[in-house]
């Protein structure tokens, strides 16, 4: 049954400006009693209007923000017993009037008759002023205890194909504990979740804009939230599918037809090796191996690529490196560097052996004892507060963020404060006890055995499934309908190496190695063990190395800044790489070997491919120029050529085919 | 006023001063007026009437004592009350202490705040609760979120229109050791560092200008051989992410090979009465490079008093009674100090700057009304030998000093005031808040309802309650 407290009854006494005592008599009438009887309800009709209109929002009222001038609302109205506090209680009563509505400050505010900071939020005799009005003039009743609880909130459709420009209403109906539903449109809240593809209008209409793909329109209610997904098809004719190598590709080439974008076709052996190498061992394929890897004719060898690439250590450096980043392996002081070093070798091992996810996780959670005896244990030295602990888990393990919810109702999320401070208090029960090393302690769990299955989830696994099937392997130029396309991998999306990957790379290329402390002397940047090495290094520090200090990947810059530039273009380390002794570009040049070779050499180390005529012959005719001093004499031959070779790094590692991973 | 030869303590021996202090005071700037005058008369002819505004913030790391400064206590008693006599100022009723002779000269043209106040008590906490607004009032070893100069970088380079070769934020002497930063903002974000003593003769910017043209030219031959051979297939960028690389890339070749962008940067340009006026050691060219890099389009400057003003030995604004015999420190500092701001403030003026460039000059947090004696460790040059018993004050942000110019500051006013014995506010509290609201203000950034997501996708203020400081305008 669909409810309206006010139609029949305020809508004729006060939007039509009857005299009173015609409301009366209409009041009196027996058809409309049992409409009459029903108050608004606090609970479910004042408290949405306040949220709508944006009362409660983070920036004006919400308590969270402050509450603006001393008004304080909760969090978008998830605590309608404070908001009933705050309005009525607070200030002596001087938010409301229930004696004369229209003069309570809640309205007179509300339509800016009085100066309000927010502006107007409500036209004055709207439906949502009119249910405030009345429930003003019904004496203000707070209905907690009595109202019906919202119970599930339906969206319609739920799921829907639309054109490109294409437009939809959504219908919101939520139901309620006495079995009762409610069309709640016009209240509930919309958010498209890329505005690039979908806006959604306050009444819940959903405009499409005209790129192809899927786009969901989350829509809020009260404490629920619901979603309506739609697919925006592109409508193109989507033939010669690669193969479906697993069910990546069956999923990602189903849907692809379905919304008619075509996929670019597989890359060449060139791209995939270098592409998969950095994927998976972070670190660019040799000259040799490439040579290897172009000339073979085995039809798997791109599956036994992957399996040769992940149980190489390279892997577990590289995956290491991921995640102890993520579980913030971080050194405060000169004293963390046993337990980090400990914890980065257990991380690392552990993924070498291929040890089972859900036994890692386990041993990580359950870890008991001293860092030098079980190095896991050093989670609970980084991550040390119950809030924390449960706030990493949950992004980590879960894939939820609770952050939202220490302090209020999660505002996207079905997730409560109650269900916080339950899960934070599985943490609670963590003992620790001092050990001689400051900052260390010993770690044990006061009661309690859990009880897992073992799953045997293999990591490695899924690394294969996806660098093994077609659609990882798709080319990144795009064809000349899924160029638009950044979600539903039509083509390889390509991204800049990470900081650690570049300056290994850019190491591997030129021949030189950096050092860093207290490590072995030839010591990537990927088998770091801990964040400290960032201080040091200012080509990690310029590309964005993350400092351990969230469980995001999103610490890890990527964007492009003028400091990368300026460093890849200028700085002295990658001078000095450029020249190095012993280096790439010295051999080279002491080389009495024609250019040809040297030019493929080249370009085999830093793409994996051949090079090209046109780039030969430019490199080639740069290679035989004379050149002069400073002070415009001729140099002798050997140096013009360490010159040239040195210049050649330069360029191929300023080119973004080498920046990239593509 | 004091003259500097009276004072107790050796200063630079001034290797590059080419007269005494004295003779430099007000006039350095009278040959400076009519260019001035010429400029302001050019830029109401011709230029469009909205230029990008901008902020030079001079900060005193550690801490300034606002007692023996901009907020002198006569009347509080000798266990308070610094040894600096009180001296007028050109306005009436406003005093200052005779530590800052040529701030007296001019305050007509500056507004001091005497009740700015928080509560962060250490300087990791009260410099991210002064420059990033974070209300946790306990110190960190990072930025939880970014501070207010790298908000504007970020915000800013989402505006069109900059035409300026040189990067949008530039730190001279910059902010370090965890106290300020990008946080969540990222590192692109971040400040163009500039770290080398200006005042050296042969100081440099590194990355600005190549040294020699040899070494240009030979950039220029790499740039032009990677292009020949940068054959990636770009279709693929439609979100700009290449085109974003290559505008930086072509920023930085600019940067490298522009004479102009080494020009900014080169003070020998300046005439030599300026550098004077600034004062020829570390803190004054400082300053007067701020100056000329906001002339050329740098939209965020910060400068960090910090350091040795001249010499190698270490200092700063943070005068415990072991760091430094606080009296001595100042007197030691303090000169410089004057001269290097009433330049800059003068400057701002007599080149038509007062509308679109602020300056304000503050630290962290002020130091205690209340005198301490602690053994000096002897590091500090102003300090006693090691043992020997010294005063000192310690951090005291609960009421505190900022000057404030330009940026269509009238001048001339004092706001706010603290109590008899400048331990806290008496009248018109200012707050953090209310200091980075007036600043992105200033910038024409919406400081009441701009958020930028954290890394949790939690979508932050940039202002946490606070609004700009009205009465400076009045």
């Amino acid at each position: 049954m669909h409810i309206n407290p006010l139609r029949p009854v305020f809508a004729l006494a006060v939007r039509r400006g009857r005299p009173a005592w015609l409301a009366g008599l209409l009041l009196a009438l027996p058809v409309f009693a049992a409409e009459r009887l029903r108050p608004v309800s606090f609970v479910n009709d004042v408290v949405p209007v306040l949220t709508k209109a944006g009362c409660n929002s983070g920036a004006c009222h919400a308590k969270a923000g402050q509450g603006q001038n001393g008004f304080q609302l909760s969090l978008l109205g998830f605590e309608p017993q404070e908001d009933y506090e705050h309005l009525v209680k607070e200030s002596h009563g001087r938010r409301v009037f229930a004696a004369s509505p229209d003069q309570s400050l809640l309205l007179r505010k509300a339509v800016n008759r009085v100066a309000h900071g927010g502006g107007q939020r409500l036209e004055e005799g709207s439906e949502p002023y009119r249910l405030l009005r009345s429930w003003l003039q019904q004496g203000m009743i707070f209905d907690r205890d009595t109202a019906p609880k919202l119970v599930s909130l339906d969206v319609q459709p739920p799921r829907k194909t639309i054109k490109v420009k294409g437009e939809q209403q959504l219908k919101i109906t939520a139901r309620y504990s006495d079995g009762r539903t409610r069309d709640v449109t016009p209240v509930a809240l919309y958010e498209a979740n890329d505005r690039a593809m979908a806006e959604a209008s306050e009444t819940g209409r959903v405009k499409i804009s005209d790129i192809p793909g899927n786009v969901a329109v989350m829509v809020r209610y009260q404490g629920l939230a619901a979603v309506c997904n739609v697919s925006i098809p592109l409508g193109a004719p989507v033939k010669n599918l690669p193969p479906n190598k697993n069910f990546v590709d069956e999923l990602v080439f189903a849907n692809l037809k379905l919304i008619g974008v075509p996929p670019s076709p597989v890359c060449d052996d060139a791209t995939y090796l270098r592409r998969v190498s950095l994927d998976i061992a972070g670190r660019l394929p040799s000259a040799a191996e490439a040579e290897v890897f172009l000339a073979s004719k085995d039809p798997a060898k791109r599956d036994k690529l992957v399996d040769a690439l992940l149980s190489s250590p390279d892997y577990a450096d590289y995956f290491a490196n991921k995640w102890t980043a993520l579980l913030k392996n971080k050194r405060d002081g000169a004293s963390d560097i046993t337990a980090n070093f400990a914890f980065h070798s257990w991380v690392r091992d552990s993924l070498l052996a291929n040890k089972p996810y859900d036994q890692l996780v386990r041993q990580l959670l359950a870890a008991t004892g001293t860092i030098e005896g079980n190095p896991p244990v050093a989670w609970y030295k980084r991550v040390k507060q119950p809030t924390e602990q449960i706030e990493d888990v949950a992004q980590l393990f879960l894939g939820v963020r609770m952050q939202c919810a220490q302090c209020h109702h999660h505002p996207f999320e079905r997730w409560s404060q109650h269900d916080y401070y339950s899960m934070s208090a599985f943490f609670s029960q963590i003992g620790r006890k001092p050990t001689a090393t400051a900052g260390e302690d010993v770690i044990f769990h006061k009661r309690g055995v859990a009880q897992a299955e073992n799953k045997k989830i293999d990591l490695k696994a899924v690394v294969r499934v996806i660098t093994q099937s077609s659609t990882y392997q798709l080319s990144a130029t795009p064809n000349q309908h899924n160029g638009v396309d950044r979600q539903n991998y039509s083509h390889f999306y390509p991204r800049r190496m990470q900081a650690e990957v570049l300056l290994d790379s850019i190491d591997q290329f030129t021949g030189a190695k950096t050092d860093f402390a207290d490590l072995p002397a030839g010591t990537r940047a990927i088998a770091l063990p801990d964040n400290s090495y960032n201080r040091g290094s200012a080509f990690l520090k310029v590309f964005g190395r993350p400092e351990g200090a969230s469980v995001c990947e999103c610490e890890r810059a990527s964007s492009a800044s003028l400091a990368q530039s300026l460093h890849l273009m200028n700085a002295s380390d990658v001078k000095g790489k450029l020249g190095a002794g012993g280096g790439r570009a010295e051999r080279l040049a002491k080389d009495d070997k024609p250019a040809a070779p040297k030019i493929r050499e080249l370009y085999l180390a830093a793409f994996a491919r051949e090079p090209q005529s046109h780039e030969q012959a430019v490199v080639e005719e740069y290679l035989s120029r004379p050149r002069e001093d400073a002070q415009g004499k001729p140099l002798p031959p050997d140096q013009a050529r360490r010159i040239a070779y040195e210049d050649l790094l330069w360029a191929l590692i300023n080119t973004k085919e080498f920046l990239y991973n593509h | 006023m004091t003259s500097p030869k009276k004072s107790p303590l050796v200063r630079c021996a001034g290797p590059v001063s080419r007269r005494g202090f004295m003779n430099i005071g007000l006039t350095g700037f009278a040959t400076l007026s009519l260019p001035g005058l010429l400029r302001l008369r050019a830029e109401n002819a011709g230029k469009p009437p909205k230029e990008k505004t901008a902020v030079i913030m001079v900060w005193l790391i550690g801490g300034l004592s606002h007692v023996d400064t901009y907020d002198p206590k006569p009347d509080a008693s000798t266990d308070y009350r610094g040894p600096f006599k009180v001296i007028p100022t050109n306005v009436p009723g406003t005093h200052i202490t005779e530590l800052l002779p040529l701030h007296a000269k001019m305050a007509d043209k500056y507004t001091l705040i005497r009740s700015m106040s928080h509560r962060a008590g250490g300087h990791p906490a009260g410099h991210l609760r002064m420059l990033s607004g974070d209300s946790d009032d306990r110190d960190k070893t990072a930025p939880r979120y970014p501070d207010w100069m790298c908000v504007s970088n970020y915000l800013r380079s989402k505006q069109a229109g900059r035409t300026s070769p040189l990067p949008n934020y530039v730190a001279i002497n910059p902010i370090e050791g965890g106290y300020a930063g990008p946080a969540y903002l990222g590192n692109a974000y971040s400040a163009f560092s500039i770290t080398d003593d200006p005042s050296r003769p042969n100081f440099q910017v590194p990355n600005i200008g190549l040294a020699s043209a040899s070494e240009s030219r030979r950039l220029s031959d790499r740039t032009v051989l990677r292009q020949n051979l940068d054959s990636l297939e770009r279709s693929f960028d439609k979100e700009g992410e290449l085109g974003a690389l290559d505008q930086f890339e072509s920023q930085a070749v600019t940067l490298l090979t522009n004479p102009k962008t080494r020009d900014a940067f080169d003070l020998g340009k300046e005439d030599d009465r300026t550098r004077d006026r600034y004062g020829r050691n570390r803190w004054g060219q400082q300053l007067l490079l701020a100056r000329r890099l906001v002339e050329s389009g740098v939209e965020i400057i910060h400068s960090n008093l910090d350091g040795a003003i001249c010499g190698t030995a270490g200092n700063n604004w943070d005068d415990h009674a072991v760091n430094a015999h606080v009296f001595n420190g100042l007197r030691y500092r303090c000169w410089a100090y004057d001269q290097a701001v009433t330049a800059l403030i003068e400057d701002i003026h007599a080149r038509g700057l007062a509308k679109r460039v602020m300056v304000v000059v503050t630290g962290e947090f002020g130091r205690t009304p209340k005198i301490s004696f602690d053994r000096s460790t002897g590091a500090h040059p102003a300090s006693g030998a090691a043992g020997t018993l010294q005063p000192g004050r310690d951090h005291w942000p609960r009421v505190f000093s900022n000057l404030w110019a330009g940026g269509g500051i009238p001048g001339g006013g004092v706001i706010g005031a603290s109590d008899k014995r400048g331990e806290d506010p008496l009248e018109r509290p200012c707050s953090p808040g209310d200091f980075l609201a007036t600043l992105y203000n200033h910038l024409g950034i919406d400081w009441e309802h701009t958020a930028i997501n954290d890394l949790t996708g939690r979508p932050t203020r940039i202002v946490d309650g606070g609004a700009p400081i009205a009465e400076l305008f009045t």
